[in-house]
Order: structure tokens, then sequence, then C-alpha cells
């Protein structure tokens, strides 16, 4: 019963600010403006209602034109989940959500290394998964060119 | 008097050190022989795994997904299979869930195995070790007489799995079951009421309910910080609904509560197991797909539980027959990331325990 109410209670509180998307494997999924992430991300957290306790998974993905940053949600009381979406330029800024969650602490640092985005006052901004002399930009992005790289023609 | 007393120093551990499982490094900050912080350092077996995958087709990518946690590399191929079929919508045969279950479960048992094994090396027993590869050793061949393969499987296809079980698994793997049962009883003979394991275990690197849930930490981990919560349970895939377990759960959050949790976990495995034999339906073994498979646009996320904790698979499809991205969310990544608040105000010594008992494979970190 609740989880189609999930979108209403966000609605209340963020108005003409929330986008519903398809997403198979989640109750529900949509989309929030990108200076709101970290209101959205503490309101789900600490409404009782919602109290998504789990930051189950943390992603961003490249659409050549914008960057899109996808939080897998997921709430131990309720057993409702849900996936927050966000679009951004690319070398875009986003909030940090580490306040509401300590996991999006390393989430964070590797979609700042693979993708290029900075996060805002993120607590420990150091690269994670790259080798500390990497020079050679941000390896996800869909327009990366490596040295022994070749892509796959599509069908 | 001017105070006397050590300044703090920094000590680091791995990442080629016995006790690291694979290539971590720890920067331990010291003062004198107590953990004041602790920093992992990870991604010295990061392979792209995620490129990859937007550069290979979907039937391509599911023996690099082997790759992804080498230890229980079942869980990563049904996983990433369920995530397709998801996607595309398709109807997997029973006897192909089944299979998955059987195969799955043993991997379980297989890779807390090798945990036990390697955990306790690390404190020192050398005998365990000896005990649980020898039953290990059994579990690999029941799994290559079914695909050939002991360790990177690359067994489940999108739509069930890649050849049934040969007409003397099941009696060989009934043979198994009864054997293992008083298997376990033996490793706790061993262990659980051990004077030294216990001064080893019995209260070092507590992790809290609370903790626990702000680090997404999962899997046996989070259920030995007291949290009955398994997925197989509480939100079944899979043919996992019909069968009969517990979720075994620990009350003092300890590195003994990790070790306890797992050895129980094994004999639920170990019934299931016994069940999915007793009760296997026959017929197909995989829906049929188009030799071209593109599945329909659009995204899903899947998480199922695999031996370390939940394992997410977030797949995009933008029609075509590569995956447009592929995001893996590993439980040893998240269940790393909550070490350094385990270890402080403990000694290296008890690190060693600490981080032994989390069960974290490097390449599941990596990537």
């Amino acid at each position: 019963m609740i989880k189609e109410n999930i979108v209403k209670i966000v609605q209340n509180k963020f108005p003409e600010k929330i986008e519903e998307v398809p997403f198979v494997g989640v109750d529900v999924a949509f989309k929030v403006d990108k200076d709101l992430i970290l209101k959205v991300c503490q309101f789900a957290k600490e409404t009782p209602e919602l109290s998504f306790d789990l930051l189950a998974c943390m992603t961003c993905i490249d659409y050549v034109d914008h960057m899109e940053v996808v939080y897998n949600l997921f709430s131990f009381t309720h057993r409702h989940k849900i996936a927050i979406k966000t679009s951004l330029l690319r070398d875009g800024e986003l909030d940090s959500v580490t306040p509401a969650w300590n996991a999006a602490n390393w989430h964070e640092r590797e979609i700042a290394e693979l993708f290029g985005i900075t996060f805002k006052n993120h607590p420990d901004p150091r690269p994670i998964l790259l080798p500390e002399d990497w020079d050679e930009g941000f390896p996800m992005r869909k327009d990366w060119e490596g040295k022994d790289f070749v892509r796959l023609p599509k069908k | 008097m001017e105070k006397t007393g050590t300044e703090e120093f920094i000590v680091n551990m791995g990442p080629q050190h016995p006790s690291t499982h694979g290539v971590c490094r720890l920067l331990l900050k010291m003062d004198g022989e107590v953990i004041v912080d602790l920093v992992p350092i990870v991604g010295y077996l990061h392979r792209a795994l995620e490129k990859i995958a937007e550069n290979r087709t979907y039937l391509q990518y599911i023996p690099y997904t082997d790759r992804i946690d080498y230890v229980s590399a079942m869980f990563c191929n049904h996983g990433f299979c369920m995530a397709v079929e998801k996607l595309a919508g398709i109807e997997v045969p029973e006897r192909a869930e089944y299979i998955r279950v059987i195969m799955d479960e043993l991997n379980r048992i297989a890779s807390h195995l090798i945990w036990l094994g390697t955990f306790s090396l690390d404190l020192g027993a050398v005998t365990p070790f000896l005990y649980c590869f020898r039953e290990r050793e059994m579990i690999m061949d029941l799994i290559e007489m079914t695909c050939g393969q002991r360790i990177t499987f690359n067994y489940m296809r999108v739509g069930g799995v890649s050849r049934d079980l040969p007409d003397q698994f099941i009696p060989k793997a009934k043979e198994f079951i009864e054997y293992f049962k008083p298997r376990v009883d033996e490793y706790e003979a061993i262990l659980t009421e051990n004077p030294i394991f216990l001064g080893r275990t019995k209260g070092v690197g507590i992790l809290d309910k609370k903790t626990a849930i702000d680090y997404s930490v999962t899997g046996p981990n989070l259920r030995a910080s007291g949290l009955k919560w398994d997925l197989r349970k509480k939100e079944p895939y899979s043919v996992y609904d019909r069968f009969d377990f517990e979720i075994p759960t620990g009350t003092k959050s300890d590195t003994w509560d990790r070790y306890i949790v797992r050895i129980q976990e094994m004999r639920q495995a170990n019934r299931i197991v016994e069940q999915a034999l007793d009760s296997i339906p026959e017929g197909e073994i995989k829906a049929k797909t188009k030799p071209v498979f593109k599945p329909p646009q659009g995204e899903a996320y899947v998480r199922i539980e695999s031996t370390r904790g939940e394992m997410g698979f977030y797949v995009i499809s933008d029609g075509s027959t590569i995956p447009y991205r592929v995001k893996l969310r590993t439980a040893s990544f998240s269940n790393l990331a909550a070490l350094p608040e385990m270890a402080r105000g403990w000694k290296i010594a008890d690190l060693v325990a600490i981080f032994a008992s989390l069960d974290v494979i490097m390449p599941d970190v990596d990537r």
C-alpha cells in the first residue's frame, strides 16, 4: 500500500521537482533536480514512513551529452526499494550524500575517478581503484580512448 | 615532570601480506601497539570489468562475471543472468531454477570452507585448513562433473543453464550431503569452544547493527550484527521460497559471531541442497532465446544473496546486442569500507582476525 505513496510523500515535500521514470526491479523510480539530491536523500532516510536506511547501490551512467547518477535505496523497516536518479552535465558537480550514508564514501570516490564528476563536501576525495600515477582521463566515459582499447562494433 | 610516551607512527601492512587474502594494503596509524586509525587502499586487482561489459555481447560477458568473485563464481553468473532475464522478460524453466539453487548452495559451502580454512590459518590453526580443503575438493568434483570447470564455471546462461546434470550427479551429491553433515561438527569440535580461539575472537572487532547498515554491510556480517536479513528468505528469487531453512544470526556482533553464523550457514546450505535434490523436477533446462540476443530497451537492478552479501547487477540495455552499462554492486566493496570502524582500538594481531572474519575477497572489491 505504502509503495504507491512513496512518490506522493516525496512530492509533498518537494513539489514539481519529482518525475517518475521506468525501472525494472524496484518499486518505484523517480528523477530529481541535482541541487536537491542531498536534501531528498536525507528526507528519504529520515522520514519514518520511508526510512531508507540502506544505500544498496550507487552508480553513474554516461549518456554522452549528460551524466546520470543513480541511487538504489532500500528500507529494512518497510522492505520497499526505490531508485533516485539525477542528471547533470559532464564535469558537473554534485553534493556528496555521505552525510546520509557512510557507504556513499567509496562509491563516490569510484564515480569521481572513473567518470570525472566532482562531489562537493566529500570527506575523502582521493582516487580509489586506478593506479596512483593514472593520467589518461576518465576511463568509464563512452568516448574514452586508450592505447590498447578497441571498441566492438554495435549491431 | 615531562610526560613520557610514544609518538604515533604509520605502519604499512600489505599489499603482499599473507593475511590480506589477495592484494590489499592497509595503512595503520599506530600508538604503540594499538591501532588508532586505518586506511584500506584497494584497486590492485582492478580489471575494469564494468568497462569490458560495454564491449562484449551479453553471452560473451558471462565468463567475465566468473572473475568478479572467483571463490563463488556461480552467484556472479546467476545474478547477471537474472538481471538480463528480468530485462528481457524471460521465464526460466523450473528444472533450471532447481539446478541453479543446487549449484549456488554447493558453491556457498565451498566458499565458506575456503573462508573457514584461511580464517583458522590466520589464527594459527592449521588442521581445519586441511579438513576444509578436503571437503571442498569433493564439491569441486561435483561441479566439474556438471560444467567441466572447477573455479570459473561459466555454467549459467540467459534463460537457464548450459547443460543438464549428468546421471551420476544426484547420487554423488546425496552421498556428499550425508558425508558433510558430521564434518561441520568436526570443525566445530576443533574451534568453537577452543580457549585459544575464543581468546582471539570473543568480543573482538565489534560492528554494531546501526554502523553496519550505515556502511551497507550485508550478508553474514550483517546477520552476525543481529539483523535477521537474508534475501533468499525475505525477498525470494529463483525457487528459494520452496525450501525450508533458517537464517542464523549473532548477538554480540563480534568476530566469533561472524564465525558461528557462517558455520551455521553451511548446515543450512546443505539442507537446501538436500531438499532440492529430492524435489528436482524433470524438464527443460533452458528457455529458448534468439541466437542474436537483444533485450529490449530499459534498465534493471537485480540483487541476490551471494556468499558475501548482497550482490547487485544493474544492467542497462539500449536494445542492441551489447549492454549499454553494467554496474556490479559487490558485497566485499561495502564490507571492506567498514573495516576501520571495527579495527580502531585493537592490536595488529586482532586486525588479522577481524579482517579474516569479514570474508573479503579482493577481486570482488576491485572488479
